[in-house]
């Protein structure tokens, strides 16, 4: 059953995740100065730069066609209409039904699709570096999704996201287990997701390292608007959904559980901020041993569900 | 209605006959195929009617001399009647343009035209026949009459090469079908489908045989791997409206026999569905890894059906555990998602081999590093085949995400009803899924981003055109992809019956557990569209407000940049298909550059199909080797040959008698 909430609070809480997820991402940035010993910019940061963009003319190459100025719009919906998919806290999302989880991740592979096409577009043979990246990559984390999240449909015996994390509960034997190994796999999976250290290098300024920068580098104005907007919704989508594995909520009541959701996401800025302090990138060759190890500890969940019964 | 159909059979009959009268080429193949597309149309309105009503219907025909035949239309022969009526109306409008430019060569079409006739009635007739023989005699048909059409250009070795490799993979899965019906025959005493459901008592031996023949006849046509290397060869060597109807429908004929066989054998041996589903992943896995190492864009699609065609195994085998721990619900889910399958991938499949026509034919070459750009110049042909490619990633909202979102429900499901360690065993098998699609998303941009958009790569700029009558079947066709994707209730009408014949559902539960919660998923993607348009539409009005210019790519600070310089299709997919290193084998040609002042170097790759090599040809050379060392047996001496004829009439006389007395 599809089920389109009818409550206001929770259309009005996407828009309000829509508008406040720069502000995690100016978190993070913020946090990462400081750690590193710079001032850093103001947390507000991201939402100038997003302005500055919006009112920007936009230039697009000779070589591009109809993909270059589709390609922002479906990025910037499919991520969007994932996060639409999502419940924050004991708050199911706008809309929910069996199988979203599956309609979530190919939301955000049909996003993949459009970005990489934009990459090759251009005809620019270091953009065409960047979106081979992506797609190989792509082909290592959709499995770390689909074992984490698989794994815990199975073990609750519901298929839908929402009902997935009311049916976690903390005080069940195993599950904690589940849902730290959970937890731990998809943050791996966002570091990847969201180009973040130490698999890509949001800060780089050389093009043959990056990932996602090179691949939206003739992307300007209203577009790369979209596609930076599209970035930071997407970071906080997979912190929610870690925030969401790591659930409590059962035992709170509802303010209470929102209050926590934010204490949470604090949190996992502050690791994002450490990691990308404390760590270099790797080199590329690494990356798929590194989302190699994130498989592993996604596929523990199901051997632990299969022999204790 | 059943007047419509039998109208569409004399109406072929009809068009097989026009070449005799007329003699322009050029004439002769707009009348046969608008003819055929004619008689098309009207059986569609039987098949289409009859399941949408769900009227199945039954005849028996007397035949002289030959005996009763059975004929027969229930759920999952309209289903398959339906999906390949259509695709042929698609592939005759589609040749009539693309059979032009052979006309233009001077290449005689007649022929080809009977053949391609042939094959669009023996494939509808395969599915109707009910008696194994006459089946049989349907199935050569559809094997030979497909065999002339994929050599239209015999005078190219290659296309040779091609067909004949079609040709042994269809005989020998035509070989095991006989061991299969034989041996059916043998046991329950009737050449007719309705009697084989009737039977009970199967002994363990004759079973496992019977699954095995039948099914590895089957998976031949099919192209499970691994029986898949006819198709990477024949398909390139086809005529684009040939290969599309090959990767379409006739492959298909293979998932058909094996929805058949289930109804044969009212059975519940997990193990046949455990191999199943191992056999479905393998060609799952196994076809997209090596479609991505493909440089040719027929090749690649060829391997892209080896993979559609372990997703649709997937699905039954799902159908066939449901049966073994009797959960209708669960059959229902497989066998839908299965089927929905096969009609998608008819679908999106036909689009991008005629797609990949319209490329060759404007071109004149498919290979795929010589494109580029192509999207500006082909406009329909280039959103047509992105149509096609986002549907066969699996991805929302186009057709192939719902057969494989009922794919994926369909594990999940299976793994909360079964015990033990079916659940892991399903687990990986919806990652695999999860990882094939990752590997589809990664070659189809390649493919898509490397021909497509960019700059030509080729020193002169083709001039070419798309043919005429390919855009009204490529609009058509990614119509149905986006409609199905929409609206999927509607498209799972069309297999409700099939589903309802093999789970044993009425239609009403059917209706409410399977087609009901698919179309709510309308609303979802509407109001996808709708937050689509709205930001294009802010979009354009931010940009109008602000500004836009057009000027080079940003070349990082380089100069002179040409077209020849961007990522080529080998690099984008190299690391992908290093990291497959054991299953495909990859070819390196290059020195390494030592001097101060290199000479000009050049490098190459290509994959090849360690199944191909190191299974098929290794087989056949070992076969040729066996059978050299009877080569003494043909001396040319002719009196050595009476002596042959001679020795076997004894021992004919002597077997006689040996039995009379």
């Amino acid at each position: 059953m599809v089920t389109f909430s009818s409550n206001p609070f929770s259309w009005l809480g996407f828009v309000g995740l829509a508008a406040g997820a720069p502000l995690l991402t100016g978190i993070v940035n913020k946090l990462k100065a400081r750690l590193s010993g710079r001032l850093g910019a103001s947390v507000l940061q991201p939402y100038f730069d997003l302005v500055r963009l919006a009112r920007k003319e936009t230039i697009y190459s000779r070589s591009s066609g109809f993909i270059t100025r589709l390609a922002p719009v479906i990025v910037w919906n499919t991520t969007a209409f994932a996060v639409l998919l999502l419940p924050v806290g004991l708050f199911p999302g706008p809309i929910s039904f069996d199988g979203d989880i599956i309609l979530l991740a190919y939301l955000l592979g049909l996003g993949r699709f459009l970005q990489i096409l934009a990459a090759l577009d251009v005809a620019s043979s270091f953009e065409g570096m960047g979106a081979s990246r992506e797609a190989r990559f792509a082909v290592f984390a959709e499995p770390i999704f689909f074992f984490t999240i698989g794994s815990l449909a199975l073990v609750t015996g519901r298929f839908s996201l929402e009902s997935i994390v009311a049916g976690i509960m903390w005080d069940k034997p195993l599950f904690p287990i589940f849902i730290i190994v959970s937890s731990i796999s998809i943050f791996f999976l966002m570091i990847t997701e969201c180009s973040r250290m130490p698999v890509d290098d949001p800060n780089t300024h050389l093009e043959l390292t990056m990932i996602h920068e090179v691949m939206i580098l003739d992307a300007s104005g209203f577009d790369l608007m979209l596609y930076q907007h599209a970035a930071s919704l997407k970071l906080l989508l997979y912190s929610l959904l870690v925030t969401s594995l790591l659930n409590p909520f059962g035992w709170l009541n509802p303010a209470a559980g929102v209050a926590l959701v934010v204490v949470v996401l604090a949190v996992l800025a502050a690791c994002l901020a450490a990691i990308e302090t404390l760590m270099a990138r790797f080199r590329l060759v690494l990356v798929p041993q590194f989302l190699l190890y994130a498989t592993v500890i996604g596929v523990l969940n199901i051997l632990i569900f299969t022999f204790s019964h | 209605m059943i007047g419509f159909f039998i109208l569409g059979l004399i109406l072929h009959l009809a068009a097989m006959a026009i070449p005799a009268v007329v003699h322009d080429d050029r004439l002769l193949n707009r009348a046969v195929n608008l003819l055929n597309a004619f008689a098309l149309a009207c059986s569609l309105v039987f098949s289409l009617n009859s399941l949408l009503a769900y009227q199945p219907w039954e005849m028996r025909l007397a035949l002289p001399m030959v005996g009763i035949i059975p004929l027969a239309c229930d759920g999952i022969t309209l289903f398959f009647l339906f999906t390949f009526q259509l695709l042929s109306l698609a592939g005759s409008v589609y040749a009539i343009g693309y059979l032009e430019q052979y006309i233009e060569r001077g290449i005689r079409i007649r022929w080809h035209l009977v053949s391609f006739t042939l094959l669009i009635l023996s494939m509808q007739l395969v599915v109707v026949v009910q008696h194994a023989l006459a089946f049989l005699v349907a199935w050569e048909l559809m094997a030979v009459s497909a065999y002339f059409c994929i050599v239209l250009e015999k005078q190219r070795p290659e296309v040779r090469r091609g067909g004949f490799w079609y040709f042994v993979a269809t005989h020998a899965s035509a070989l095991f079908l006989y061991v299969f019906f034989i041996l059916l025959h043998e046991k329950s005493g009737s050449w007719e489908f309705a009697d084989y459901a009737r039977q009970t008592g199967w002994d363990a031996g004759t079973l496992a045989l019977l699954l095995v023949t039948g099914f590895v006849g089957f998976a031949i046509k099919a192209g499970f791997m691994p029986f898949h290397a006819w198709l990477p060869n024949a398909h390139p060597a086809a005529p684009a409206h040939v290969s599309g109807l090959l990767s379409a429908i006739n492959i298909k004929a293979g998932i058909y026999g094996i929805v058949r066989m289930f109804m044969f054998f009212p059975i519940d041996r997990q193990a046949f569905g455990w191999a199943l589903l191992a056999v479905a992943l393998v060609s799952a896995i196994g076809g997209v890894w090596y479609a991505l190492a493909q440089h040719e864009m027929k090749r690649l699609l060829a391997y892209h059906s080896v993979e559609n065609i372990g997703i649709i195994g997937l699905g039954l085998a799902v159908a066939w555990l449901g049966r073994c721990i009797s959960s209708p619900s669960l059959v229902a889910l497989g066998l839908a998602g299965a089927l929905l399958h096969t009609l998608n991938h008819a679908v999106f499949k036909a689009l991008l081999f005629f797609g990949a026509g319209n490329v060759y034919l404007y071109a004149h070459t498919s290979e795929i590093e010589k494109l580029g750009g192509l999207a500006k110049v082909l406009p329909v042909t280039g959103a047509a085949f992105l149509i096609g490619a986002v549907s066969i990633c699996g991805l929302p909202p186009l057709n192939g995400f719902i057969s494989e979102f009922l794919i994926y429900k369909s594990f999940f499901q299976g793994g909360s009803l079964m015990g033990g360690h079916a659940p892991l065993a399903l687990l990986v098998s919806a990652v695999s899924l999860a990882f094939v699609g990752g590997l589809a998303v990664a070659c189809f941009t390649k493919l898509y981003g490397v021909v497509f958009l960019g700059e030509n790569r080729s020193k002169t700029p083709p001039h070419g055109h798309e043919a005429n009558s390919s855009i009204p079947v490529l609009v058509g066709l990614a119509t149905l992809c986006g409609w199905i994707g929409f609206a999927p209730g509607a498209a799972l009408r069309l297999v409700a019956p099939a589903v309802s014949e093999m789970s044993g559902l009425p239609a009403i539960r059917l209706g409410r557990e399977l087609i009901a919660p698919m179309d709510e998923l309308t609303p979802v993607f509407a109001l996808l569209l709708v937050m689509t348009l709205l930001t294009l539409v802010v979009k354009i009005w931010a940009q109008k407000k602000a500004g836009v210019r057009l000027r080079e790519t940003w070349g990082c600070g380089y100069q002179n940049v040409t077209a020849r310089m961007q990522y080529s299709a080998s690099s984008f997919a190299e690391e992908l298909v290093k990291l497959g290193q054991p299953l495909l084998g990859l070819k390196l040609h290059w020195k390494p550059i030592t001097h101060v002042l290199p000479e000009p170097r050049t490098f190459s790759s290509h994959g090849f199909d360690q199944v191909e090599q190191g299974l098929w040809i290794r087989l056949d050379r070992a076969i040729g080797r066996a059978l050299r060392m009877l080569r003494w047996i043909q001396s040319g001496n002719i009196r050595h040959y009476v002596v042959y004829i001679f020795a076997a009439l004894i021992i004919y006389l002597i077997i006689a008698f040996a039995f009379v007395w």
